[in-house]
């Protein structure tokens, strides 16, 4: 064998498939359990093993990429700050949502719980680590996150620094008070503390039992083979990526408290070898408004991100993936804010930053990535009471166009890259459930930037309140479209529209708005951007086009020169 | 006088390579099993030719079940008719827009499937219900009729219609179809709330394409097929294998051919219903090992769960489909399953698979990857001496070689001795995937592996199942007579089934429940509309289910209910299902309906099990001779002398230590050292699978 090492090559791809699996089976089983659409629609949650260095051994595929590595193990470490590492007992429960730990909005919660290779060790060997959105912690706004102009974290939510929900198997009934007081929704908050924790406990045990089965030595070894593996993979991703410096522009509208002023995120992206640099150092400094993130929360995490679209296979990311790549982010920034800045919309950002880190790589090597995509979250939520007075609150977040590559048109429409396998909202269950009516919910006509390949469209819905209820909408990207690539042109921008068409229509990009039973609202999501130039795009692609309706032919003629110039327009 | 011959009861199962076909004799209570190469061109020749192998006439078969693989084919290849769709203004776009999901997160290349009905194709008509199944506006006729000339124009084959919010009320829906149907009487026209009364508009409109897609084809296929089986002068009861686990009559399935969507699978695990039944058997696991997958099913209480979303091709890229299906686990590792080495060096095997052509290394039809089947050759758990089909003799050697070459080498071992662990290293490589199957589908509902028997068939199963019941701790293993064929041989055993499901979003109390009621003496009048007028009322069994959940969740817990369930009732029913599932309850929380269903099922003739063992074994001998093989196991990781038995040879009651091999018609069974096994009353294989110690697989300690 190789290197003579203890663990043959059939062991270790057994060992892998099993960690990869123990996530996978409770991500199902969170799925069907959890009472939030923020989680099982939405999959707003992460599964993952950390060992007792805090290190990532597995995360599951299925939830949010904003929680990939090391979230997780960030948590776990400030528990072992706290309570050593011989201090937690088999059947312990800890939550976290500090943001000077994890730096995102206080929403976001990590629950852990030891697992211990042998029943009377001290020091476990591993934690089972869930993190998931809880619906409402409390603050100024309902939802806690959905709002655009807080200024101080203490607006936002109340925040559990590493508190004990279970002790020893016990649990704590004055953190459950805590919880079911501090929160709009206490049923759904419950029974998702439930469903994370059933998690946790399933997937402690279900790791006991693979540590039994081997035993605790092989799987370590393996694990720490598997690292290096994905060490290997990354660093050659890397090497084929020119030594050289690449830097690209992005900006956001504004931080929705210093309205107008945009936010600037110009990047740098510094390739050495196999080692690969973002650098953030010039991006805009704390904002006033809610759209800060702490530095592992925030940067870092982009920066993984962006680093996961570049690698080949779909395996989640672990502890080895990440060891090529550094992150430049002096303190201060709006992706490295301190704990009392607010952060309720955290994420918004993220998108866009992941984005435009891409947009670097690009330049070196524009195989690998794709034209900008529809890039904002574009969320807006309906809150209010409904006819019975029960308090509502309808969540959903933009579905738009993805760029264009040189493989090909854009895809989508989806949600964002710091998204995953996360559903929309059906139109059916919104009616049923809460008091709008859709007009109509359509893919948007020359929204997908033109170009030899054509950005993926965005699409435009126009929803009708039965009810008078409050609005809030979170728009960006309209100063900076989904960026075009090699000539390509840009995508449209999303756009929100009060009441379009009437005397008292009303365009909104960060807003809050109280709406009249009746009034209607647009939302439109952006398209990708395009690649290559538009007269180079084959005239069979531009009349299929025409004949699906995704350009219209003022488009095709205008832009694309069809159909008269289409004798010239073969590459 | 003699009492007139009850004839046969006939199964066939048509699958990509093989038609299977099996019939029971109602006099004699033999059970005969063929199998031939599926006639592409005209399938009814692969029944003709597989009848005239057993020397029957179809003429004298008392009824004909039949599954088809043609439902799936049609929609993964994307062979269909030239479909249209019909839906609310404002949303042709609903079926393109999809869920806005990306199932694999981390690739930015990531596209899914195209819909199956193009944008170009998708039309919209004024109409409008409201969530609570009020007419806002009508559906605009005038619009439809100068809609329905164009299409006429266009030779559009199939109108697929899907309204919003129809899952409350599909009036409209109707009133589009009957209209249709006077101005295009020559179209295939399907309307979602005629599948499907759940919500979810993409989900709904997906069925409702996928169900025009394929519909003026199947319906062919089943005229075909009736022409044939009246040339045949067959006069029986015709039946197509539903994927619900009944069969449905040939109308329905010409009208709603989604229903066809797991028809061949579906069978093995009806048949395996049916021995736990009589063994009495409270918990087994279905699996089937066949060329591409494995796949698993819970039985339990002789009842099978059943799902209504499905993924045509596959969750991570393809689209839903809403149906009442079995609920079966489906991985990808099967005979064929070729083991690689990834860009990483890692081995990994499955889920490609070389299929029928070229087939594995070992059959010399031009397959260069190893695969599953090349290592249980190599290690001599298949007849290295089999001849396969016509003219197929394998080549061990082939096989042995690519091993060493394709993995050996560029994994580091150190010489071509070491072959046989190479191929033992796939094999459990390849069992990891299946037992994950298994896992899924018992731990994801709560149920432990070690509380069931794993009840293995297909070509594969009774190969790898003993190895996998040890891995998970499965104390017994029971691998039924004809495995090789068994999909075909418990389609023998399903009943006429017909089922309907409404919304029905309520808290969970005495007047909802009420209305619950209403609601399913509703459906059991729109199922007894449907069904065969000829069929008697007190024979019919009514199951009625309640979808139920906590108020807030969305994934819903199928209880079983009946008319005189009381509401409290029902609740501690959802509660000890939910606790069993998750192990928790949720405190504080209310429950309510999203959904009630109602199946109607009529027993038909079925085979008799006690009859066909005692046939089976007619020939057996108190003391079977045995030939002996070179074995390499898995146990002891070394070659030993294996005793090869004859399976038709073995009486009920014979006992026998392993290491085993039995050997029957497409299939073979391995026990290893420390296994036993006897010949059950049923003249079912029953193992004892010896377990490690300290072993636990869910590592849940109870």
């Amino acid at each position: 064998m190789t290197q003579g090492a203890a663990i043959d090559p059939i062991t270790l791809e057994v060992i892998r498939n099993k960690l990869s699996a123990i996530p996978e089976q409770i991500e199902a089983n969170i799925t069907r359990t959890a009472f939030s659409p923020l989680i099982y629609e939405y999959k707003d949650f992460a599964v993952g093993l950390v060992d007792i260095e805090c290190r990532l051994i597995s995360q599951g595929k299925g939830g949010i990429p904003l929680f990939v590595a090391n979230i997780l193990g960030a948590a776990v470490e400030d528990g072992i700050r706290f309570y050593g590492k011989e201090g937690f007992a088999h059947g312990d429960v800890v939550i976290c949502n500090y943001s000077g730990v994890l730096g995102q909005h206080l929403n976001n919660v990590v629950m852990y719980t030891p697992v211990f290779a042998h029943q009377n060790d001290a020091v476990p060997v591993a934690f089972l680590a869930i993190a998931a959105h809880w619906s409402d912690v409390g603050g100024r706004e309902v939802g806690s996150s959905a709002t655009n102009d807080t200024v101080s974290i203490f607006q936002e939510g109340i925040q559990f620094r590493t508190v004990k929900l279970h002790n020893a198997g016990q649990p704590v009934q004055d953190i459950y008070r805590m919880i079911e007081f501090n929160t709009r929704f206490p049923v759904v908050v419950l029974g998702d503390v439930a469903s994370q924790l059933g998690g946790c406990l399933l997937g402690r045990d279900l790791y006991q039992g693979l540590l039994q089965q081997y035993g605790a030595d092989t799987v370590q070894q393996a694990i720490h083979r598997l690292w290096q593996q994905s060490e290997r993979l990354a660093r050659q991703v890397i090497e084929g990526i020119p030594d050289g410096t690449y830097t690209a522009y992005a900006e956001l509208d504004d931080d929705g408290v210093q309205v107008g002023q945009v936010v600037p995120i110009p990047v740098t992206v510094r390739v050495l070898g196999n080692q690969l640099e973002v650098d953030f150092s010039d991006i805009a400094p704390v904002l006033k408004g809610p759209f800060n993130s702490g530095a592992l929360g925030g940067g870092i995490t982009a920066a993984r991100i962006a680093m996961s679209y570049l690698l080949p296979h779909g395996d989640a990311p672990n502890e080895g993936t990440f060891r090529c790549l550094s992150v430049v982010l002096p303190e201060g920034k709006f992706l490295s804010a301190p704990a009392t800045a607010p952060m309720a919309r955290y994420s918004t950002p993220l998108a866009t930053v992941i984005d435009v880190v891409l947009r670097a790589v690009g330049q070196a090597r524009p195989d690998l990535v794709a034209g900008g995509h529809h890039g904002a979250f574009g969320v807006h939520v309906f809150s209010g009471k409904k006819a019975n007075g029960e308090l509502f609150k309808n969540l959903e977040t933009g579905q738009g166009g993805f760029g264009a590559s040189q493989r090909g048109d854009g895809s989508g429409p989806f949600k964002t890259y710091a998204h995953g396998d996360t559903f929309n909202v059906p139109v059916e269950l919104q009616e049923a459930l809460y008091p709008v009516r859709f007009e109509s919910l359509a893919l948007r006509t020359d929204s997908g930037g033109a170009g030899q390949f054509r950005g993926g469209l965005g699409v435009s819905k126009r929803v009708q309140v039965l009810l008078d209820c409050h609005l809030n909408v979170s728009m960006d990207r309209t100063r900076c479209p989904p960026w075009g690539v090699n000539a390509g042109h840009d995508g449209a921008s999303g756009q929100v529209i009060l009441n379009p068409g009437t005397e008292r229509e009303e365009r909104l990009k960060k807003a809050d708005r109280s709406l009249r039973k009746g009034d209607l609202v647009q939302v439109d999501s952006g398209g990708g951007g395009g690649y290559g130039e538009p007269h180079k795009r084959a005239p069979a692609l531009i009349a299929q086009d025409l004949v699906k309706g995704y350009v219209s032919e003022t488009a095709a003629a205008e832009i694309y020169g069809y159909p008269d110039a289409s004798a010239s327009s073969r590459h | 006088m003699h009492a007139p011959n009850p004839g046969f009861l006939l199964a066939v199962d048509i699958g990509g390579t093989f038609t299977d076909l099996t019939v029971f004799d109602l006099e004699t209570g033999h059970l005969k099993a063929v199998k031939c190469l599926t006639s592409y061109d005209n399938f009814v020749r692969a029944i003709d030719e597989c009848m005239v192998a057993l020397g029957l006439s179809i003429a004298h078969a008392a009824s004909f079940k039949h599954g088809t693989t043609l439902v799936i084919n049609a929609l993964l290849q994307r062979k269909g008719a030239h479909t249209v769709l019909l839906t609310t203004r404002g949303f042709r776009d609903v079926l393109e827009i999809a869920r806005g999901n990306r199932a694999l997160p981390y690739q930015m290349h990531y596209r899914k499937a195209d819909p199956l009905v193009s944008r170009e194709r998708r039309y919209e008509l004024t109409e409008r219900m409201s969530a609570q199944g009020e007419s806002l506006s009508a559906p605009d006729l005038a619009e439809l009729k100068a809609l329905a000339s164009q299409w006429q124009q266009q030779g559009v084959e199939s109108i697929a219609i899907s309204f919003l919010n129809a899952y409350a009320n599909p009036a409209h829906e109707d009133s589009v179809v009957q209209a249709l149907q006077t101005l295009m009487p020559q179209a295939f026209i399907t309307a979602g709330s005629q599948l499907s009364r759940e919500w979810y508009e993409y989900e709904r409109s997906a069925t409702a394409s996928a169900n025009a897609f394929v519909g003026p084809e199947v319906g062919r296929y089943v005229n075909r097929l009736s022409q044939g089986l009246d040339e045949r002068k067959f006069v029986g009861e015709r039946y197509f294998m539903g994927s619900g686990s009944g069969v449905i009559s040939f109308e329905v399935a010409s009208q709603e051919p989604v229903r066809l969507v797991e028809s061949g699978p579906v069978g093995g695990v009806v048949g395996a219903a049916a021995y736990a039944k009589a063994l009495g058997l409270s918990n087994m696991v279905a699996f089937d090992i066949g060329g591409t997958t494995a796949k698993c099913a819970l039985v339990k209480a002789g009842q099978f769960d059943i799902k209504t979303s499905y993924w045509v091709g596959g969750y991570e890229h393809g689209f839903p489909i809403r149906s009442s299906i079995i609920d079966i686990i489906e991985v990808g590792a099967g005979g064929g399953s070729m083991a690689r080495l990834d860009v990483e060096g890692r081995l990994r095997v499955g889920p490609e698979s070389a299929g029928s052509f070229p087939g594995p290394v070992a059959f010399g039809r031009g397959g260069t990857e190893p695969t599953v089947t090349d290592a249980n050759i190599v290690l001599g758990r298949l007849d290295p001496q089999a001849r396969m089909g016509e003219d197929i003799q394998l080549s061990v050697d082939a096989a042995r070689s690519a091993i060493w070459q394709r993995l050996g080498q560029p994994l580091g071992y150190n010489s071509e001795q070491e072959v046989p662990q190479i191929a033992q290293g796939l094999l459990t490589l390849v069992s990891v995937t299946m037992s994950d199957a298994i896992r899924k589908i018992t731990i994801e509902r709560g149920e432990d592996p070690r509380d069931f028997v794993l009840f293995a068939y297909g070509g594969g199963g009774p190969l790898h199942s003993v190895e996998l019941a040890r891995e998970l701790s499965i104390p017994k293993v029971i691998v039924p007579m004809n495995a090789g064929v068994f999909s075909a041989l418990g389609m023998l055993f399903a009943e006429v089934e017909s089922d309907e499901s409404r919304t029905f979003l309520a808290p969970l109390n005495a007047a909802n429940l009420a209305q619950a009621k209403t609601l399913a003496e509703g459906m059991l009048s729109a199922i007894q509309s449907r069904m065969s007028a000829s069929r008697a009322q007190e024979q019919w069994e009514v199951l009625r289910h309640a979808e139920l959940r906590y108020k807030g969740q969305h994934h819903t817990l199928r209880i079983p209910w009946h008319l005189e369930t009381r509401s409290e009732e029902l609740q501690s029913l959802f509660e000890a299902s939910y606790r069993q599932r998750y192990g928790h309850l949720t405190v504080g929380a209310s429950i309510e309906f999203v959904s009630v269903s109602t199946i109607v099922r009529h027993a038909v003739q079925r085979p008799d099990l006690q009859a066909m063992a005692g046939q089976a074994t007619a020939a057996a001998h108190a003391a079977p001779a045995h030939q002996t093989r070179d074995v390499f196991l898995a146990r002891s990781r070394s070659w030993q002398k294996v005793p090869v038995f004859q399976r038709a040879d073995l009486p009920i009651g014979f006992a026998h230590a392993g290491p085993a091999l039995i050997e029957e018609y497409g299939a073979t069974c391995l026990m290893d050292e420390g296994d036993a096994f006897h010949i059950g009353p049923l003249a079912e294989i029953q193992i004892d699978v010896r377990l490690p110690r300290n072993d636990s697989p869910t590592g849940v300690t109870p």
